[in-house]
């Protein structure tokens, strides 16, 4: 089990009376995209709030792998877990920085190390050349990513400009600018067409293969999940109700009645 | 569609009244005179009527001119479009013209005492605007306790070379510290808090300040205020007629005939060289890390939190930075005055500074010295009419919401571009 990066052991949010998530076990392995599904209300969103620090779990544990370095994820609060965990995340509603340039959104992404290359902004206020350095490199980086979704030429436009597809891309690079371990990405496809949809499905393969870095993905659009997931699991009223890879999910009969329905 | 326009315009024009009727009815209308040493109340509804149609005829056109137009709300007008376009383009022209004319100002023909008066005044409030303009414009926290910064800085600069002896350039920047250190103090118990609360506990915190210095008799000696606090030296030399025994004085030194005004110049260039520096440091800080995580903040914390932005020592750097320069302005004030009291430190200082920074556009440094020229040479000229002051503050305010939503400039520039590092 050296492969798995994430290891969720029965994971429990209680908000008052209502449980959101109900003993929820799962893993996910590094070289993989594990997808969430589950009906709305089903408490996907709520795993990752848990998961980067948003919410404080009620019971359970929550360990990444980082270079077979165990790491609890209860032990962090919210910006901690990106800064020290290399857990990054997007939202189900999109949160960019809308009054700012689409590079400047990249930039704030590469915050923490910028941070201590300024030191700690007095050798950014005398311009040395150390610092120049880094921004630079800074850049580049976000230029590399920025190409990759093919919105270099828009670079120095308002984040919130662009069109709603380009919004959610940009999201994505941003979150990957923090050289994550593990990217959480929330209904990243809801709202594309079918072409960006097959876009989003390439640029996630290309951070599985590429970049090494294992996704967590929510998904209510069946294609994308079908497309790409290798590991499949389902929610319902905060519990898991299967679990399995995307062909066995799709034919298993509690998966159907739950949330899928028949097809005819 | 323009019967339509006319008949919302009328309906909404109506309500205005009934509104302002209710208002200025009790408010202008019942006032009560001593006749025969006893209260009567005389009624002044003349006076009502004129200012209620007043209302109503106004809110009619602003509805049709600019409200309910075919166009998105919010939008600028096209005059303010093309001012801000102007200066964009023309920007770093017009800064530099700016700077030249404040250097050469003093030597100008009409600037005689009333107006250097004028110009330091100004000075001070554009360099308090830059400095609050980092907690406001960049990390949109609403700070409504400002003056609690300035008053920290006059009264700890006033102590130290009161106490002390010590001179303006040693404590300048000990009045500095002590006020970012306040700013760190009113930084902690509002870290959660956003918008309103935020605004309701900064304000409550500027009154705590003025409170404090009100009755810590001890110290700041109550409301009878701090007297006898060191002039400003030019580099040691003093600006006196009659110096002590032995002294070399400014004018002595250039062979100069005395003139009251060469302290008043001296004082001016103080005040520009300290506000262009802090209009030097936001700029530059701006396109540093922490300016752009500043900013960042304002946009969106929780998108900050997940990218591992820490917002804490964000905002607690934004709340710190920005007192330090209000303490510093602060510094200036207690030098120039020679005599501080907490009644130079009150609610409406704050909100004259929010004001300046609101209307110049949320985070513009040019805005900021627009709207500063705007408001406080408003307030100049109604000198002579006390108490239509604020009234005229109060509509000006109201006229730049109207045409301009977001501020006289609200266009924003990136702090990094594509282009720049190829
Ligand atoms: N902060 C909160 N306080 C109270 N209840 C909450 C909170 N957050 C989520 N819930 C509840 O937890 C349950 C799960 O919500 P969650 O947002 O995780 O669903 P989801 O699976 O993401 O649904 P969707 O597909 O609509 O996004 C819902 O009943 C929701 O009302
Ligand atoms: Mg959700």
């Amino acid at each position: 089990m050296s492969n798995t990066l994430l290891d969720v052991q029965n994971l429990t949010m209680k908000f008052g009376g209502l449980i959101a998530i109900d003993d929820l076990t799962f893993s996910a392995k590094k070289d993989h995209i594990t997808s969430i599904i589950g009906p709305n209300g089903a408490g996907k969103t709520t795993v990752f709030n848990c998961l980067t620090g948003f919410y404080k779990a009620t019971a359970g544990s929550m360990y990444l792998n980082k270079e077979n370095n165990k790491m609890d994820l209860k032990k962090f609060s919210d910006f901690k877990v990106a800064q020290k965990a290399g857990v990054a995340r997007t939202f189900q509603n999109i949160r960019l920085f809308p009054q700012m340039s689409v590079l400047e959104n990249m930039m704030v992404a590469q915050h923490n190390k910028l941070m201590v290359a300024s030191g700690f902004s007095i050798l950014g206020l005398i311009n040395s050349k150390s610092y120049l350095q880094k921004e630079k490199e800074a850049m580049e980086i976000s230029k590399y990513w920025l190409d990759i979704i093919g919105l270099t030429n828009r670079a120095d436009d308002n984040a919130g400009d662009l069109p709603y597809g380009d919004q959610r891309k940009l999201e994505i690079v941003r979150a990957m600018c923090i050289e994550p371990h593990l990217l959480c990405l929330d209904e990243p496809a809801a709202g594309l067409n079918a072409k960006e949809s097959a876009d989003l499905n390439k640029l996630l393969k290309f951070i599985k293969n590429d970049k090494k870095t294992g996704i967590l993905l929510i998904e209510h659009d069946m294609s994308v999940v079908m497309g790409i997931s290798d590991h499949v699991v389902v929610l319902n009223y905060g519990k898991k109700i299967f679990e399995g890879t995307a062909k066995e999910t799709k034919n298993s009969p509690e998966v159907i009645e739950a949330y899928l329905g028949t097809e005819d | 569609m323009g019967k339509d326009l006319i008949q919302k315009s009328l309906k909404d024009s109506l309500f205005t009244g009934i509104i302002a009727l209710a208002l200025f009815g009790p408010i202008v209308g019942l006032r009560t005179v001593a006749k025969n040493e006893v209260l009567v109340v005389e009624p002044k509804w003349f006076v009502v009527l004129l200012i209620v149609a007043f209302c109503a005829v106004g809110r009619f056109f602003i509805n049709i001119y600019t409200y309910k137009k075919e166009k998105r709300r919010g939008e600028s007008s096209s005059l303010g479009k093309a001012i801000s376009n102007f200066l964009d383009e023309k920007g770093a022209q017009i800064a530099i013209a700016a700077i030249a004319f404040s250097i050469i100002f003093p030597f100008m023909p009409f600037a005689d005492r009333y107006w250097m008066d004028i110009a330091i005044m100004m000075m001070t409030y554009i360099m308090l605007g830059w400095g609050l303009n980092i907690v406001i414009g960049l990390a949109g926290l609403l700070d409504l306790g400002y003056v609690a910064f300035y008053a920290v800085g006059a009264y700890s600069y006033a102590l130290f070379a009161i106490h002390f002896g010590w001179s303006f350039w040693i404590c300048l920047p000990i009045a500095g510290l002590f006020a970012g250190m306040f700013g760190i103090l009113l930084g902690f118990p509002v870290l959660r808090l956003r918008g309103d609360y935020l605004a309701i506990v900064t304000l409550a915190f500027g009154e705590m300040i003025r409170i404090l210095l009100l009755n810590w008799y001890e110290l700041t000696k109550g409301p009878d205020g701090l007297t006898g606090i060191p002039r400003p030296s030019f580099f040691g030399l003093p600006f006196k007629r009659y110096p002590d025994e032995g002294v070399e004085t400014f004018h002595t030194f250039f062979g100069l005939e005395y003139d009251p005004m060469q302290r008043i110049i001296f004082l001016y260039y103080l005040i520009l060289i300290l506000a262009l520096i802090t209009n030097a440091f936001t700029i530059k800080i701006r396109r540093l890390p922490v300016g752009r995580a500043w900013e960042a903040l304002r946009e969106d914390e929780i998108a900050c939190k997940s990218l591992g932005v820490n917002p804490r020592n964000t905002k607690l750097t934004a709340f710190a930075v920005g007192a330090m320069f209000g303490g510093f302005a602060g510094s200036f004030f207690a030098t120039r005055q020679a005599f501080i009291s907490p009644e130079s430190f009150t609610f409406i200082e704050s909100a004259i500074i929010v004001a300046i920074v609101v209307l110049g556009g949320m985070g513009s440094q040019t805005g900021v010295v627009l709207s500063t020229i705007f408001l406080i040479g408003l307030i100049e000229v109604f000198r002579d009419f006390e108490s239509y002051r604020m009234v005229a503050f109060g509509g000006a305010m109201v006229l730049i919401m109207v045409f301009r939503p977001r501020g006289i400039l609200a266009k924003r520039k990136p702090t990094i571009t594509m282009g720049k590092h190829g």
